[in-house]
């Protein structure tokens, strides 16, 4: 259905191509994950599937793509629009029409079908996905499961025998992106569409994969059978990295077969207990109303210096409104904040920056904050990788942008730092930068305040949870018992071995064999 | 987007007869106040028709998808800089996000940008009238004219340029839609109104008397001071975020 | 969906404009200040009963408040720059004055009143008129209805009013993230706060392009060389009859020839659009076609409109 013969792709100013001589091919009704270190290489091969690479993203492609037989490079997307359906990470971002039904029919407009083949159509692609109740619902009253189910739909109405997906399970919860990789695979087996799936979380879908295309890091692409493909890769969800540790054969991909694989306790380190400095934040019974709506209700929390604690709890529990009020500038109804000055990373880090290059908001960084020239810049580099300094801030990846708004925001030396969601966007690699960061921070002695509900993360990092629900702490305590295997949120390792005191795979000694 | 001579014709011919449609009361010949109010009725229903042709004709060139994106972006900006600035009398902020978007991106989407901002902020903000369609011409022949600015590397230059052409044009759309609402509030027989039939030169003066008497000049120094204040403000960031959207949407002059 | 009948979705937004045009053309065509009256009342009843709780809808006190200012200037002007009127009876006297040759005030006559006033009148009436129908149109589904050969203009448009409350949630946000960096003089505040906004939306926009343009828009029939050759010369002939129309309008007293040229011109223009329009491929789902309620609407404002220019 899809072979690409030695396809090259990258931009002329960066030395090292994106993606370099990748040869492989994919059958009709093949289901392939779509995964590699850096964020950049997975979307851009989904790219190319339809010529929003390089139609949309600038760069040059040699090479040949063939899909259905048609060489397909050199193409525009709308040229290509019946051949491949595309679905990206914010739905609400891609929606054009305002109701479900003419979402959907907005491809078949523009594609020329009649009337009655697009009612049709729309009423079948809808029963498919599982929304034919609301094909007259306005799109902005959908769930987010919902949304990328309507996306689906839209992408395939015309009859498109490939669908591209490029994390579609980025802003869902776990239950709702489970039911959505099922039904992409529902979708492959029996419609005998091929799925190509970009995805970092790759614990939602090892189960239900034919196949995997690595992007690496170098820009190599290797496709392979699942098993396969994790025996040496270094970008690893729990489950696998667990089991390569303890050297199981074949890889355990979910966390049933791992249970099921693994028989006898487990001997790993514990995480080293630290001591704390004394209590810098003090939050005392918080509220924090906006007209009748109660965000916060009687919250109240601390922290010491050195100590990394978590704000936990799904979008829209008060994570940040707590993190504004005790920032200071946020709304506040009631109750008493203590605590020294502090620093706020936004979650959207980008909106801080507002100069033409990087060495621009580096030195303007100095200026402002009255420090010594190249501070800034020193601390981005501790933080990120070397850059060329005349690159536009908005060309940064979304870890490099997080550096920098972290460099500004640290350089001002406040005792008290607070993090709103700061994983959103990361890839694997940026993430273990963050963590890296993170740990200096606290040897620094400062404390930090982070906003998260990315579970594995906060398990990195965290010496204490809080758990929001509804504005009102639920559950506080200790890393080890919120997210241990009888906590709130148990990580995976910590389901898998049911030990207490075990969260993460690194905790588990690597086995040689 | 490039132009062909064909379209140049068409543009020429437009802007010809839209500046007839604006500077009626000054050269029009006869004297009977009834011939005067049908030509008036006619100049309001056959603007919007050349304004529909012209706009078809700039789309029918290569707009894209990307190019249809920003542009929506810069309408979008004006709409809300436009409203945010509303209520603050004298102020007019609709102008220097059209100059520069058109210096960045050329006439003919100066054009678009021009009559889509007005377009877009009346529907938005109430202010859909007989007047509008004349508007989205005074605006979109703006755009069309900062389209042509001569570009320079030098930003001291490119300033100049842009600041010059923001006073000029601000008088120039002034004094346009001055000349439009002069029959209509002014009407005949006043010693401010317009005598109908009599001529360029004595009509000229009666419209310098309307204009300074109103306190229109005076609106059009405050369009022309914000106006150069706000590209002075924001130009040398503007631009550069425009240029790399230029460069991302493959849009070049 | 709401089955109160006096709904302004009721009906298509096509309509409410037929309408709103046929009240202004009924308002300048009429001559006496009671039609005027009439069609000002009609306006404002519709506006009042139909609207929407749209943004679009909430314009109502600004077309109010515009006509009564168009009456007030009106008048105002009539009295102030009165080139001192002698006729028939006088309202009242106010001491003339002379400004570098501008006579001011002086005696004001009924007549002259109320000539000023119906002038007014007019122009209210179709401000209101007008403002009217967009109250009452949903300005996306119109534009959804837009002929083919402006449709990406239309999409522009419609992509322009999505984004605009975006910009500004975005531009709060932004405000909002801006105090936590702080910035040293000489960076403009305004900068700080719409660069950051604008990069947001513009990359937003050029997401949503992709995924349009993924789903097939941007996609074009060609003309034939005949068709093509048929619309230049329509359109520049329409441009060119247009010139002409306004040309007789001015310069000469031959209404009848200028007529003539107008319509000529707007039948080559339709005609222009029609054929530019076979470029586009696109069809339509479930398009809202005018219904009975349409039609009817169309048909009393087409019979008042011509019942007052018989009168």
């Amino acid at each position: 259905m899809i072979e690409f013969r030695s396809v090259v792709f990258g931009y002329q100013r960066a030395e090292s191509p994106i993606i370099s001589r990748a040869t492989f091919t994919l059958r009709a009704g093949e289901f392939t994950l779509v995964c590699g270190p850096t964020g950049s290489g997975k979307s851009t091969l989904l790219k190319l599937m339809n010529g929003l690479a390089p139609h949309f993203t600038g760069g040059e492609l040699s090479g040949k793509i063939l899909i259905d037989g048609k060489d397909v490079t050199g193409y525009k997307p709308h040229e290509l629009a019946e051949l491949v359906g595309y679905v990206n990470q914010q739905p609400e971002g891609s929606f054009v029409a305002d109701t479900v039904g003419e979402e959907l029919a907005y491809g078949l407009e523009q594609l020329g079908f009649t009337p009655t083949d697009m009612e049709h159509r729309i009423a079948k692609n809808a029963a498919l996905v599982g929304i034919e109740h609301l094909l007259d619902k306005p799109l902005a009253s959908l769930s987010g499961g919902q949304q990328q189910r309507v996306a689906i739909a839209a992408a395939m109405a015309a009859g498109q025998r490939v669908l591209a997906l490029d994390e579609p399970t980025s802003a869902l919860d776990a239950t709702s992106a489970a039911e959505l990789v099922a039904l992409l695979a529902r979708l492959a087996k029996e419609q005998g569409i091929t799925v190509l799936l970009a995805e970092h979380r790759l614990e939602r879908v090892l189960e239900h994969i034919d196949s995997v295309i690595v992007v690496n890091g170098d820009s190599s692409v290797v496709k392979s059978a699942p098993r396969d493909a994790f025996k040496d890769y270094r970008l690893l969800p729990p489950v696998v990295e667990l089991s390569q540790r303890l050297g199981l054969e074949p890889v355990a991909l979910s966390i049933e077969e791992a249970k099921r694989a693994i028989a006898t306790p487990v001997t790993f380190t514990r995480l080293p207990g630290r001591v704390f400095g004394e209590q810098t934040l003090l939050v005392e019974e918080l509220v924090v109303r906006y007209g009748n709506h109660v965000a916060i209700s009687d919250v109240s929390l601390n922290a010491q210096a050195g100590e990394v604690v978590a704000l936990m709890g799904a979008n829209g529990s008060g994570k940040s409104t707590m993190l504004w009020a005790i920032q200071g500038t946020g709304a506040r109804s009631g109750g008493a904040i203590s605590g020294p000055d502090n620093t706020l990373v936004p979650q959207r880090a980008a909106d801080l920056l507002f100069l033409n290059t990087l060495a621009e908001e580096l030195a303007e960084s100095d200026k402002f904050n009255k420090v010594e020239q190249g501070q800034t810049a020193k601390l981005f580099l501790e933080l990120s990788n070397r850059t060329d300094p005349k690159q536009h801030p908005r060309d940064l990846s979304a870890g490099q942008q997080l550096a920098l708004v972290l460099a500004v925001q640290l350089v001002k030396g406040a005792p008290l730092i607070l993090l709103d969601e700061p994983t959103r966007g990361l890839d694997y690699e940026a993430k273990r930068h963050l963590v890296a960061a993170i740990r200096l921070m606290q040897e620094n002695g400062r404390t930090v305040l982070v906003a998260s509900h990315d579970i594995e993360f906060v398990a990195q990092i965290a010496n204490r949870v809080y758990v929001l629900e509804e504005g009102e702490i639920t559950a506080q305590g200790r890393t080890e018992e919120i997210l241990g295997p009888t906590g709130l949120m148990p990580t995976q390792v910590a389901q898998i071995a049911n030990q207490p005191g075990l969260l993460l795979a690194e905790q588990v000694g690597k086995r040689e064999n | 987007m490039k132009t062909s001579l064909y379209s140049k014709l068409v543009i020429s011919f437009t802007a010809i007869a839209s500046l007839a449609m604006f500077a009626w009361p000054l050269i029009i010949q006869t004297t009977s106040v009834d011939e005067n109010r049908f030509a008036q009725t006619a100049f309001i229903v056959l603007m919007p028709l050349m304004l529909v042709l012209v706009l078809a004709e700039f789309a029918s060139g290569e707009l894209d998808s990307k190019q249809l994106a920003v542009l929506g972006v810069l309408i979008a900006l004006n709409a809300v800089v436009r409203v945010l600035g509303a209520g603050t009398s004298g102020i007019e902020t609709a102008f220097f996000i059209i100059i520069i978007g058109a210096y960045i991106f050329g006439s003919g989407f100066g054009f678009l940008l021009g009559t889509g901002s007005l377009f877009v902020s009346a529907l938005l903000m109430g202010g859909v009238g007989p007047w509008l369609p004349f508007q989205m011409m005074a605006a979109g022949l703006l755009g069309l004219v900062a389209g042509l600015l001569p570009k320079s590397n030098k930003r001291w230059l490119e300033l100049t340029v842009l600041v010059t052409f923001a006073i000029i044009g601000s008088f120039a759309y002034g004094a346009l839609m001055t000349m439009w609402n002069w029959p209509f509030l002014a009407g005949v027989g006043t010693d401010i109104s317009y005598s109908p039939g009599a001529g360029i030169t004595p009509n000229l003066a009666r419209f310098f008397k309307y204009e300074s008497l109103t306190g229109g000049l005076l609106w059009d120094s405050g369009r022309a001071i914000t106006t150069s204040v706000l590209i002075l403000l924001t130009a040398p960031a503007l631009l550069a975020t425009l240029k790399r959207a230029a460069g991302r949407a493959g849009i070049s002059r | 969906m709401s089955l109160n009948p006096f709904r302004a979705s009721a009906l298509h937004p096509a309509t409410w404009w037929f309408l709103g045009l046929g009240l202004a053309t009924v308002a300048s065509l009429s001559g006496g200040w009671l039609p005027e009256v009439l069609v000002i009342t009609v306006a404002i009843a519709l506006m009042l009963t139909c609207r929407e709780n749209a943004p679009w809808s909430k314009s109502v006190r600004f077309y109010l408040w515009l006509g009564a200012f168009v009456v007030g200037v009106r008048l105002l002007f009539r009295i102030i720059f009165n080139s001192g009127s002698t006729d028939s009876v006088v309202a009242f006297s106010l001491v003339e004055l002379n400004l570098g040759g501008v006579h001011l005030l002086g005696q004001v006559s009924w007549l002259t009143l109320e000539a000023a006033a119906t002038d007014g009148l007019r122009l209210a009436a179709i401000i209101i008129s007008i403002g009217m129908a967009n109250t009452l149109a949903n300005p996306k589904r119109l534009l959804k209805s837009t002929p083919g050969a402006l449709y990406e203009v239309a999409t522009a448009m419609t992509v322009a009013i999505n984004l605009a409350p975006q910009l500004i949630e975005s531009l709060q946000r932004v405000r909002k993230a801006r105090s936590l960096r702080g910035r040293s003089k000489g960076i403009s505040s305004l900068n700080s706060i719409v660069i950051p906004a604008l990069e947001d939306t513009i990359e937003q926009s050029l997401g949503l392009a992709a995924s349009m343009d993924a789903r097939g828009f941007g996609r074009r029939g060609s003309l034939t060389k005949m068709q093509i050759i048929a619309t230049r010369t329509l359109s520049l002939g329409g441009i060119l009859l247009i010139a002409f129309a306004t040309y007789f309008l001015l310069a000469t007293q031959s209404q009848m020839i200028a007529i003539a040229f107008m319509i000529s011109g707007i039948c080559s223009l339709t005609l222009t659009i029609r054929i530019a329009s076979a470029r586009n491929l696109r069809t339509r789902y479930r398009r809202q076609k005018p219904g009975i309620k349409d039609l009817f609407v169309i048909g009393l404002t087409v019979a008042v409109a011509a019942l007052v220019v018989a009168f």
